[in-house]
């Protein structure tokens, strides 16, 4: 006799299957498995069926169903009855995985190929990471994530980003990267053993090895935070070796001589006694910095990541004050102002962020305030840096710091009496749906923050798990994060992470999205008519906060409140809302949430009264905050853009300016290209060739290209929303 | 006089971040003009003491760094009536800041009149000309075409003849 199965294949008939099967229902039985009922009921099928030539499986198997309701094990047919419903609804699953694997090789699968807009999901190396990111996505929803999270992941109540990597495989999200720790201590990278940097060329063509290392083995971004600082070092060195260079060849002094002397930026003395050795040295040192910086930004700029990406990389600097320090931060900024390639594009990384601070930079007459010039140039014309505040980011994190990646900020922690940032990171996210909750809520409060609680306790359960999926993790699995110094450390393969977890060492952050649409469900009336309703939009961010800290009372853990910048996720809450409570006026209507507490980004306000606005939301949510702007050019008045950046120093920790910067290959027009049905087109020549266009655009942290490469639908209509605040 | 439009924190109109007043009325008719709605004299709404006190007052708004005040319109020479009062009174109560001008006339055209020089003499800058489509230039500061000019005012009536600002 011969099976017919479910794929088509026919198979020759084998007793031995349907005793398996029925054992496996009896042995998730209280009674456990009965071997002579298994026999008996097998037998019976098989005298039943024995005389048909071909049978299919189904029928097999309601055969097996009814002999097992006929015996003495009820018990079984029920559980025989459930496997089979498990099974069946497998496949289907399977199905819809097959479905999501296809789209990916046919390139339809929309959802998969553009959540990230810094992912090209056509190349052969995005779609392996896009592939595996199916399967671990559907392997820890199935047996992974707890079920009442899954649920409301799905439904869209919440959102545990990252499912593509994170918790399939142990990794958290985004981090400050110990950079100075890896340069002066030394570190493996692959074969090699690395020592520590003699001249500023080397030091970047390492920082670009350990940020690709780093890259590959999280999944946010990650941030050199002072950069200038932590490089000056290698700086001096160059300049040292240069310095010895002159006094060899033009000074005629030895080996030996040269070895005992002082060589310094400041040693007054001895340029008095070789001045010519001291121009020559220092212009060298300029050049050679200036060229090491482009190499670093060429090189981050090609990489691709494990993940299939451009290292979401992120350069802090602007503190320092030594000649070397101010080397980095000139050189830094004259790369971006030159941009990539003969035709001087602007490069979407390294993410610049540049520290104002009243006695460095801030005023005229402050040391540095001619890099604060520079700085300003570069960001009319490349949109980067953007500004923290020094005061303010100390003051409302509680020590200072630059973000990991594009905003998630680190609170203070100290190790030996001493505060740490670098070597810290988060450990993921998880992002509630507010709009949902005050929608269901139907304009009453208390019924929201009933709701509201329910929701909290489930994504508390996630983030739970996120840190539980971490524990008792091995360093050996990302040796460069925890052998090598990149997270801090120094363990060994076989020792666990747990330490680095603990205390708030790392954080864990609770995500909201849309404080614009609640509070326009709730209430009725848009949040920026009236102060009132200003108070209830801090009043929710504020209560968030409260339940963070409260938790992080409670398991020691560095729970924190993080403003979820929200790229597929604008759209993804608002479409499953749309889908369920219908098109709703200003909520759902729009395609797309508004990102945490931010300003309806259609709202026409000037740029000083959305800073107004916005500045007390960071206060609570200090775990991820930024404020944007959106002005026209001001390439040709960085004047205007020192206002702004003056006014936004004394009230928010960290602004950004999105301006446009896009740039016409054919005629060298600077400005705004006007989005058109058929692409971008330039207003001064009508260029509309992608090729010969640079657009640039700011997504969500970070900027993209959607000239190159669309936005998801949500995201696009939010870029066409936006209005000017100028 | 009309105004047209007024705009608080121009960025586009002048160096720094500017309050710009668009005034209503003018007869050049250039080509290609970016407000043509503004050649009725009559267009926008009336000037008012209360609306010049406002432009005083938002000159002088705290903690905000205004560079100060451009005319544009329309065409500024031809409401010198109505704005040489505003003028004098931002030169008095507003010493820190500068003003803008747009005009269609000519640097040369604006001192052979007597009461369009007393309004210029009230400057700091001036873009001067009429718009000329076919010299249209989006990559020129100030400007829209080629053959206008960005003037050093005072430099200007010092030398009486044309300086252009440096650096524009």
């Amino acid at each position: 006799m011969i099976v017919l199965k479910r794929d088509g294949s026919e198979v020759p008939f084998d007793q031995q299957k349907i005793i398996d099967a029925i054992c496996a229902a009896m042995n998730s039985t209280e009674k456990k498995i009965d071997m002579d009922v298994a026999q008996k009921v097998a037998d019976k099928v098989t005298t039943k069926i024995s005389r048909l030539e071909k049978i299919d499986i189904e029928h097999i198997q309601d055969e097996v169903q009814s002999a097992l309701m006929n015996s003495r094990r009820k018990d079984a047919a029920e559980a025989y009855i459930g496997y089979r419903e498990i099974r069946t609804l497998k496949r289907r699953e399977r199905s819809s995985l097959d479905k999501k694997v296809l789209g990916l090789l046919d390139l339809t699968n929309e959802e998969v190929l553009k959540e990230n807009s810094n992912k090209d999901g056509a190349t052969i190396p995005t779609q392996r990471d896009l592939l595996a990111g199916i399967m671990a996505k559907d392997f820890a929803q199935t047996y992974m994530i707890p079920k009442r999270v899954v649920e409301s992941h799905n439904n869209g109540s919440l959102h545990f980003h990252d499912q593509d990597y994170s918790p399939y495989f142990p990794i958290y999200n985004c981090m400050l990267i110990d950079l100075k720790g890896m340069l002066e201590n030394g570190f493996k990278l692959g074969n090699a053993q690395i020592e520590t940097p003699r001249s500023i060329t080397t030091a970047t063509a390492i920082t670009a090895q350990i940020i690709a290392q780093v890259a590959s083995h999280i999944y946010g971004g990650n941030t050199i935070n002072e950069i200038d600082k932590i490089l000056a070092p290698y700086v001096a060195k160059s300049f040292a070796k240069h310095y010895a260079n002159g006094l060899k060849w033009l000074y005629s002094l030895d080996q030996e001589t040269i070895a005992q002397l002082d060589i310094a930026y400041d040693n007054q003395g001895l340029h008095e006694r070789f001045p010519k050795c001291f121009d020559y040295a220092k212009e060298l040192a300029e050049k050679e910095t200036f060229d090491a910086f482009q190499s670093l930004e060429y090189e981050i700029n090609t990489l691709v990541s494990a993940n299939g990406q451009t290292p979401f990389s992120t350069f802090g600097f602007g503190r320092g004050l030594s000649w070397e320090e101010r080397q980095i931060q000139i050189a830094i900024l004259r790369n971006r102002i030159r941009g990539l390639g003969k035709d001087g594009k602007t490069p979407v990384f390294p993410k610049l962020i540049f520290g104002l601070e009243e006695g460095v930079n801030l005023h005229p007459g402050d040391p540095n305030y001619d890099i604060k010039q520079l700085a300003l140039k570069c960001s009319t014309l490349r949109m980067y840096p953007d500004i923290i505040s020094v005061p303010k980011v100390t003051s409302i994190t509680g020590s200072f710091k630059f973000p990991m990646g594009c905003r998630s900020f680190l609170g203070v922690y100290e190790e030996n009496g001493q505060e740490l940032h670098d070597g810290r990171f988060n450990m993921g996210v998880v992002t509630a749906n507010l709009p949902r909750l005050a929608i269901q809520a139907k304009g009453s409060e208390a019924e929201f923050y009933r709701l509201l609680d329910e929701l909290l306790d489930v994504c508390k359960e996630g983030l739970m798990y996120r840190i539980e999926r971490l524990r008792g993790v091995k360093a050996k699995v990302a040796p460069i994060l925890y052998m090598e110094g990149a997270a801090g450390s120094r363990l060994q393969p076989e020792d666990t992470i747990d330490h680095l977890l603990m205390n708030g060492r790392a954080s864990i952050s609770l995500g909201y999205i849309g404080i614009h649409e609640t509070v326009l469900s709730l209430y009725g009336q848009h949040i920026y008519d009236d102060t009132k309703l200003w108070q209830k939009g801090l009043d929710i961010v504020r209560y968030l906060s409260e339940q963070t800290a409260r938790w992080k009372d409670e398991t020691g853990y560095g729970f924190s409140l993080y403003s979820t910048p929200a790229e597929s996720l604008c759209y993804r809450f608002c479409k499953l809302d749309e889908e369920r409570f219908g098109v709703l006026d200003g909520i759902t209507d729009k395609g797309y949430y508004t990102n945490s507490f931010h300003l309806d980004v259609a709202k026409k306000v000037t740029p000083f009264e959305k800073i107004e606005f916005e500045k007390e939301y960071p206060v609570h949510a200090n775990g991820g905050f930024i404020t944007y702007c959106e002005f026209d050019s001001l390439v040709q008045n960085p004047e205007a853009l020192e206002a702004v950046w003056d006014y936004a120093y004394e009230r928010v920790p960290y602004f950004g300016t999105n301006t446009p910067t896009d740039k016409c290959l054919e005629c060298g027009y600077e400005g705004e290209f006007e989005a058109t049905s058929s692409g971008f087109e330039c207003p001064n020549c009508g260029n509309r060739n992608p090729k010969t266009s640079s657009v640039i655009r700011r997504c969500c942290g970070y900027l993209s290209e959607p000239s190159q490469r669309p936005f998801n639908e949500g995201k696009q209509r939010e870029v066409l929303a936006r209005v000017k605040h100028m | 006089m009309y105004i047209a439009d007024y705009k608080k924190f121009d960025v586009l109109n002048g160096r720094g971040l500017r309050n710009s007043l668009f005034v209503s009325g003018c007869t050049h008719h250039c080509k290609g003009c970016f407000n043509a709605a503004s050649w009725n004299f009559n267009y926008g709404f009336a000037y008012t003491p209360e609306f010049e006190q406002q432009v005083i007052d938002d000159l002088q708004v705290p903690d905000i760094r205004v560079s100060g005040l451009s005319l544009l319109g329309g065409e500024p020479f031809q409401n010198v009536d109505g704005l040489l009062g505003l003028v004098k009174r931002v030169r008095k109560e507003c010493p820190d800041k500068n003003i803008w001008a747009w005009s269609g006339y000519t640097f040369e055209e604006l001192i052979a009149d007597s009461a369009r020089l007393e309004l210029l003499t009230h400057c700091d800058v001036l873009i001067d000309g009429k718009f000329v489509l076919e010299q249209r230039n989006l990559k020129l500061k100030w400007r829209g075409s080629e053959n206008q000019r960005v003037l050093d005012v005072q430099e200007s009536l010092r030398q009486q003849a044309a300086v252009r600002l440096y650096p524009e």
